[in-house]
């Protein structure tokens, strides 16, 4: 038994840092941009999230701005006035797929380097990256590992 | 159909994680340890099947399998389906972590009712495989859109309304499921017979 708590001891910790969740891979991606917010959403690098509804609140939750994406996933809109403090961009895809994304309160207001872009647009990449086949088979084997674990558990406290 | 971090509320995300935790139990209790290789098998056929999407509407479906894993598994559909779930969750942020219990639920048991309810047809003849494998694909997608309505509508929105969009959305998934389901049960019944449980007497 004491093999089997460390093995869910160790899992839990394996899996906590990867608690941040997007909701069913729907991603929405926003930078600003000459006084205004521009925002992608998908579902993974293809599929669009169209017609989705996307809402803007500050720190205290209080809703600035709505709006809707259009058949490209796209939607922009200006920098609300008189805000002073982090953005949250929420998007609503349906049926329980939400993500959001956070432009920090500094974004607002300084314009851009090229190496800011360039960072953004990584980020925006590994969002969209599609499962590889590495995490397949690693998921895979894991499936397999547990079962035989939980097998080889169950004989030895059979034979006690 | 996997529900994501934040969209439901705290009382709803524990209990779900009490109910799944009380059904893994039973499950672990009740698999056949003899065919924890049919256990795996089936775990990881769910774990990928997430993995194939088809585009309707702002929303997109994927292939579940939780139909074929629990009419060939039971109750132990239960920690299987646990199980790709949180490796679903860890390797491709399908749904979140503090919505793993209530995500179990919505696609487990539906799984172990199918598992009552179908299995006894299998073997009958061709015909009524096809057909009980097609209502299991087809009734499991069923019974967790309207799952996942009612873990919806138990935090705040339009349970009628919001279960019609569920349904609907997934009518396709439920065809699909019911012909991939109905196809893999008449075929593993001819060439492994093995993985289909008798039940006993």
């Amino acid at each position: 038994m004491k093999i089997k708590h460390t093995l869910t001891f160790a899992l839990l910790l394996a899996i906590i840092p990867a608690s941040y969740a997007f909701a069913h891979k729907v991603i929405i991606f926003a930078w600003v941009e000459d006084g205004y917010i521009h925002t992608e959403s998908s579902f993974g690098s293809k599929r669009k999230a169209k017609n989705a509804t996307i809402t803007v609140v500050d720190e205290k939750g209080l809703i600035v701005h709505k709006g809707m994406t259009d058949p490209e996933g796209n939607y922009s809109f200006k920098i609300p006035e008189k805000v002073d403090s982090d953005l949250l961009l929420k998007l609503d895809a349906g049926t329980a797929h939400q993500a959001q994304w956070r432009i920090p309160k500094n974004e607002l207001v300084t314009v851009h380097s090229a190496k800011d872009t360039q960072a953004a647009m990584k980020e925006k990449e590994k969002l969209e990256e599609s499962p590889s086949v590495f995490k397949i088979i690693t998921g895979i084997v894991i499936i397999f590992l547990l079962a035989f674990a939980v097998k080889f558990l169950k004989r030895k406290t059979a034979k006690k | 159909m996997h529900i994501s971090e934040g969209v439901l509320s705290g009382p709803v995300l524990a209990s779900g994680a009490v109910i799944a935790m009380a059904g893994t139990a039973i499950g672990l209790k009740k698999i056949d340890y003899d065919r924890i290789v049919h256990v795996a098998i089936l775990a990881s056929a769910f774990f990928v099947a997430s993995l194939i999407h088809v585009n309707i509407g702002p929303a997109s479906v994927h292939l579940i399998l939780n139909g074929i894993v629990g009419l060939l598994l039971g109750f132990a559909a239960i920690p299987a389906i646990l199980t790709a779930l949180l490796l679903q969750s860890i390797f491709f942020q399908y749904g979140g972590l503090t919505a793993l219990g209530v995500n179990v639920i919505v696609m487990a048991v539906p799984a172990v009712l199918v598992h009552y309810i179908f299995l006894p047809l299998l073997g009958k003849s061709s015909t009524l495989t096809f057909a009980a494998g097609f209502l299991a694909g087809l009734f499991s997608i069923l019974f967790s859109s309207l799952l996942l309505g009612l873990a919806l509508w138990f935090t705040d929105e339009n349970f009628f309304e919001t279960s019609l969009v569920i349904i609907s959305a997934h009518i396709p998934v439920m065809i699909i499921e019911g012909i991939v389901t109905g196809f893999c049960v008449t075929f593993l019944l001819k060439v492994y017979p093995e993985i289909i449980p008798v039940r006993k007497k």
